[in-house]
């Protein structure tokens, strides 16, 4: 038995070690922690940046370019999942950070955080590579479960508590959908691997209904984790409750997470479904940036705003999967386009994530850079006047919210620019027009933070002290912003050389 | 030196980019960070002056070309270029930058360091705007421009200065992004950012109606046309000194270039249906504006209307569709950035003095600011349009290009309308300047105000002269337009000489005019 699994192992080691190292690493730290019990916890934070580097130089040293399936067909590690893989630890690493700074300002997060942050990470990496309907749902599980606790854990912290569990009885519940979607899916295929869906679904008529019911009830499983509007009801409470370094990483990590399989799971059905969920995605799209903007006008805590922006930031998000699916029916009606159109939508989702998450976690640093002794920096009118108290911070949250309104150079900007180029280039004008407006909502509350910070005087009581290193790694973030904004063609051009390698 | 006049352009765009980021990282005190941006300012102007001498005006093909690939494989590239149209107008601009920051020595006084590097990145933005000829380059650029105005008038603004920031940061946006949606759709088409594959398309009749409206929205917002000029009076108001100069001499431009340079070249079909309802709207902003300014108890205000009333020749000139008034409504965008930045500059030197802007609080001013009075009185007859002023010949050559326009229908009415914006602009001005400056010195609080320094005198003789320049010699600024005007108006297709009558006798002259006569045709009032 032993000879029979050794050489098929030994021949995926290299692909699978990312996983093994973050896995393996999360257990390392919780004994650590176990071990070795100081009430500094810098050596954890630091553990937890060694495994997550070693994991890059894994992932980096099993190269490019190929696709591996693992374990029998349970994971295929594609330069899809090998650029989430990246993100997911970029957006760890700074996750960890700005961890580390809140614990040393007197954060009550519980030591776990560390190993159950990896924990996420695992869960996250076996998502983006799932190509099996287990390995979708463990995935999907160990991220969920890990966050669940990441959100809850501040301990004494009633809101935080709310926050984890609001999420995890929500997030069951989309489990059970999911889970109910899978089993129909199963009954449908015959199996659970996504080449047995394909298979089937390629095969014929059948029981086409059936399908079309079990992918449904699976959108709504991957729409709750990317807040998408209508299952986006505890993103607010939840994105509020929780320490800002661990809403940093719901809004980034998670959501790209979920888009990444969102977008894998899309694309498996397509040639099938497509008519039949085009139309449904079109208005989620539509729905989710409008609610998630308009609702945002009215906020007065600035994570609650961020929240809602990031919903409508789903939505533009959505905009980008309904493109990489609409049916190719270019202005010249040639077939070709389908091609190109499904290049630049899938380019410009990945881009647009890498953005997004550049700037939602510079945006989540300094507020939590802000927060002292567990007290989030919540409350938009005490920035007032932090352009003065803190010229470092306040620059870096402006320069995020101006990216996140799309102003250029930024790299908000060329997000949209590709999402949209994406958008006008499958025919689909009147989505990027209302996409358009979109953004010019979200303009007057993203610049309500900067008239915040910039022009009204300093009041007593309002924030002024800020961690330096969370204000610096933060900053770092507001460099790539910057150059990314102005020098976009690298990053771009890899995406896209990722999605000439699926097969549409 | 050859490393610099090789990318002139660049050198010209990011020096003042180059100024701001030393401005906010190395020199953060007062004195100092004052005299860094001075010295940028100039530089630039110096810089731009290579420009003006190198500057060949027998062509209208843009000149001191740069273009290096940037996304897309070179679909989209950096590319600057430059034409007659463009160089009036970073003139202007590089003209403006050092006069504008040496206004603010004595009245910004607070985060002087932030204030000027938001000044000098806005003149970067602006020039890019000027030289772009790759139009994701250009967007880029323009709305680039507004961070940094937003943070002038929202920082160093006036009482209301959140609420005029915020308005015109997003009434701008509002027209940019439609005209991103039209510029990506027109990508699409041309295959390539590039301005001339946009102007090689050959658009629908439908999709060129959209795209007009597109663009022209964007940039009818900026100039401001009627009826979307709200922003203009709060944003105005609000901005500090500095801030308004900026304003009114070159971002108010942009709309009016742009229009120039974009949404009518690319869309012949668009200006052709378009064009009588735009020239009807800007005749109503010149008396529209006109009239308001008439009424306004505060003089910045008054100023303020004024642009929207002088913005309108300038747009009617654009949309006479014919050459005189094409080359008149350029005029206008330097003659009104010459005398309105010189009359917010003047606001700006009594508002520093009284801390008011009533018109009610003054009175009798002349008797104890003599040199003051002056400047001012020069300035105003220069608003006004007087005869030997540069706004004269704008305002001589938009009327005559109208009058004498074969598309616009009922281009002679709208002459008729818009001379009484000429008319109403002399009441304005000159009874604000009748209630400020003359008669007794009623209000004790006028008494013993000092005349104007050293410095002040630094600021506005510079523009003083130039509108004296250019209302006797406009062959400086036509001789270097004209061919670039051509070019820019070709895919129009306008007829250069218009048909028998007034207007013909009129304007086919000017333009064709050999070397050296027709300079005075317009700078002289004994002409006939």
């Amino acid at each position: 038995m032993n000879g029979f699994l050794a050489p098929a192992i030994g021949d995926q080691l290299d692909a699978l070690l990312p996983f093994l190292i973050v896995a393996g690493g999360g257990l390392l730290v919780m004994l650590v922690d176990a071990l070795f019990r100081t009430k500094r916890k810098d050596h954890l934070s630091l553990l937890t940046l060694i495994v997550l580097l070693l994991s890059v130089l894994a992932q980096l040293r099993s190269g490019f370019g190929d696709e591996r399936v693992l374990l029998s067909g349970m994971l295929t590690v594609t330069d899809f999942s090998r650029f989430f893989d990246f993100l997911f630890v970029g957006c760890a690493v700074l996750t960890t950070v700005f961890a580390g700074s809140a614990f040393d300002r007197g954060g009550r997060q519980r030591p776990e955080f560390f190993p159950l942050l990896l924990f996420a990470v695992l869960g996250m990496m076996v998502l983006a590579s799932a190509s099996d309907l287990l390995s979708v749902f463990l995935g999907l599980e160990t991220m969920s479960l890990a966050v669940y606790v990441l959100a809850g854990g501040v301990r004494g912290d009633v809101r935080s508590s709310e926050a984890g569990f609001k999420y995890l009885l929500m997030g069951s519940f989309a489990s059970a959908f999911l889970l109910m979607g899978m089993a129909l899916l199963y009954g449908f295929a015959g199996g659970t691997a996504f080449s047995d869906i394909g298979r089937a679904l390629a095969a014929g008529p059948g029981e086409r209904g059936l399908a079309a019911l079990a992918g449904g009830l699976i959108l709504v499983g991957f729409g709750f984790k990317v807040a998408m509007v209508p299952f986006h009801m505890w993103t607010p409470d939840v994105y509020d409750g929780a320490p800002a370094y661990v809403t940093g990483f719901m809004a980034t990590a998670v959501k790209a997470a979920g888009f990444a399989i969102l977008t894998r799971f899309v694309l498996l059905m397509q040639p099938h479904l497509a008519f039949t969920w085009y139309p449904l995605l079109v208005g989620l799209a539509v729905v989710t940036m409008s609610v998630g903007n308009l609702v945002a006008l009215a906020q007065n805590g600035i994570k609650r705003m961020l929240a809602w922006s990031s919903i409508a930031h789903a939505g533009y998000l959505l905009l980008g999967v309904v493109t990489l699916i609409s049916p190719a029916h270019g202005n010249s009606g040639q077939m070709m386009l389908g091609r190109e159109v499904g290049e630049a939508a899938g380019s410009a989702l990945l881009f647009y994530l890498l953005g997004y998450s550049l700037m939602n976690l510079a945006a989540f640093g300094v507020i939590g850079a802000l927060s002292k002794g567990g007290r989030e920096a919540d409350e938009i009118e005490r920035y007032a006047g932090l352009s003065r108290r803190k010229p470092l911070a306040a620059a870096v949250l402006a320069i995020a919210m101006l990216s996140l309104a799309g102003i250029p150079p930024m790299v908000g900007f060329m997000s949209k620019f590709y999402l949209f180029s994406a958008v006008v280039r499958a025919g689909l004008v009147p989505l990027a027009i209302i996409g358009v407006i979109n953004s010019l909502l979200s303009v007057y509350y993203y610049l309500r933070i900067l008239v915040v910070m910039y022009m009204k005087k300093p009041e007593e009581g309002g924030y002024d002290d800020a961690d330096t290193v969370a204000v610096s790694a933060a900053a770092v973030l507001a460099g790539l912003i910057l150059l990314l904004g102005v020098m976009p063609e690298g990053v771009h051009r890899a995406a896209q050389e990722i999605f000439r390698q699926i097969t549409f | 030196m050859s490393f610099i006049t090789d990318h002139i352009l660049s050198w010209v765009t990011f020096l003042p980019l180059a100024g701001s980021l030393l401005l906010w990282t190395v020199v953060r005190r007062e004195g100092p960070a004052r005299l860094l941006a001075l010295g940028v300012a100039l530089a630039d102007f110096v810089l731009s002056l290579h420009l003006w001498f190198h500057f060949d005006p027998k062509t209208g093909v843009d000149q001191f070309v740069e273009r290096v690939a940037w996304l897309a494989d070179g679909r989209i590239s950096y590319n600057l270029g430059m034409d007659g149209i463009s160089l009036m107008l970073v003139m202007l601009t590089t003209l403006l930058g050092p006069i504008v920051i040496l206004s603010t020595w004595r009245a910004v006084t607070e985060r002087v360091p932030e204030f000027m590097g938001f000044l000098l990145l806005l003149q970067a933005a602006m020039l890019g705007t000027f030289f772009a000829r790759d139009m994701l380059l250009f967007y880029v650029f323009w709305e680039a421009m507004l961070i940094p105005m937003y943070f002038i008038i929202g920082v160093w603004g006036g009482q209301r200065r959140l609420y005029a920031a915020v308005k015109f940061f997003i009434f701008t946006m509002v027209g940019s992004v439609f005209m991103l949606i039209g510029i990506i759709y027109m990508y699409y088409h041309a295959g390539s950012m590039d301005l001339r594959a946009f102007l090689a398309l050959d658009l629908p009749r439908q999709a060129q109606l959209w795209l007009f409206g597109a663009f022209f929205l964007a940039f009818a917002i900026k100039v401001p046309l009627f009826p979307l000029h709200t922003w203009l009076p709060d944003a105005h108001v609000e901005a500090p000194t500095a801030g308004s100069v900026i304003l009114a001499g070159v971002l108010l431009k942009m709309g009016t270039y742009g229009m120039l340079r974009f949404a009518m070249p690319l869309f012949p079909q668009g200006v052709a249906t378009f064009a009588p309802l735009i020239s009807t709207l800007a005749v109503i902003g010149i008396i529209y504006g006109a009239l308001v300014a008439l009424v306004q108890p505060d003089v910045k205000k008054l100023v303020a209307y004024s642009s929207v009333s002088h913005l309108g020749f300038a747009v009617l000139g654009l949309f006479s569709l014919t050459k005189l008034g094409v080359a008149g409504s350029l005029y206008q965008m330097l003659a009104h950035g010459l005398s309105t930045g010189a009359l917010f500059l003047l606001v700006g030197v009594i508002y520093e003095r009284r801390h008011t802007r009533e018109i009610s609080e003054f009175g009798g001013l002349a008797h104890g600011m003599p040199r003051y009075a002056t400047i001012f009185l020069i300035t105003t007859l220069a608003s006004m349009g007087l005869p030997g002023m540069a706004g004269f010949v704008a305002e001589f050559m938009i009327l005559f290009g109208t009058f004498g326009s074969t598309t616009l229908a009922h281009g002679r009415l709208l002459t008729v309308l818009a001379s009484t914006g000429v008319v109403l602009g002399a009441i304005y001005m000159l009874w604000m300047y009748q209630r400020v400056f003359l008669g007794r010195r009623d209000n004790p609080r006028n008494e013993g105000l000092a005349d104007l320094s050293g410095r002040e005198l630094v600021v506005l003789l510079p523009l003083v002269v130039l509108m004296f320049w250019l209302g006797v010699r406009p062959g400086v600024v036509l001789d270097r337009v004209e061919a670039s005007i051509d070019r820019v108006l070709a895919p129009l297709a306008i007829e250069g000489a218009a048909p028998a009558g007034l207007g013909a006798a009129l304007t086919t002259p000017v333009l064709e005019l050999p070397e050296g006569q027709g300079r005075f045709v317009f700078g002289n009032p004994e002409m006939r």
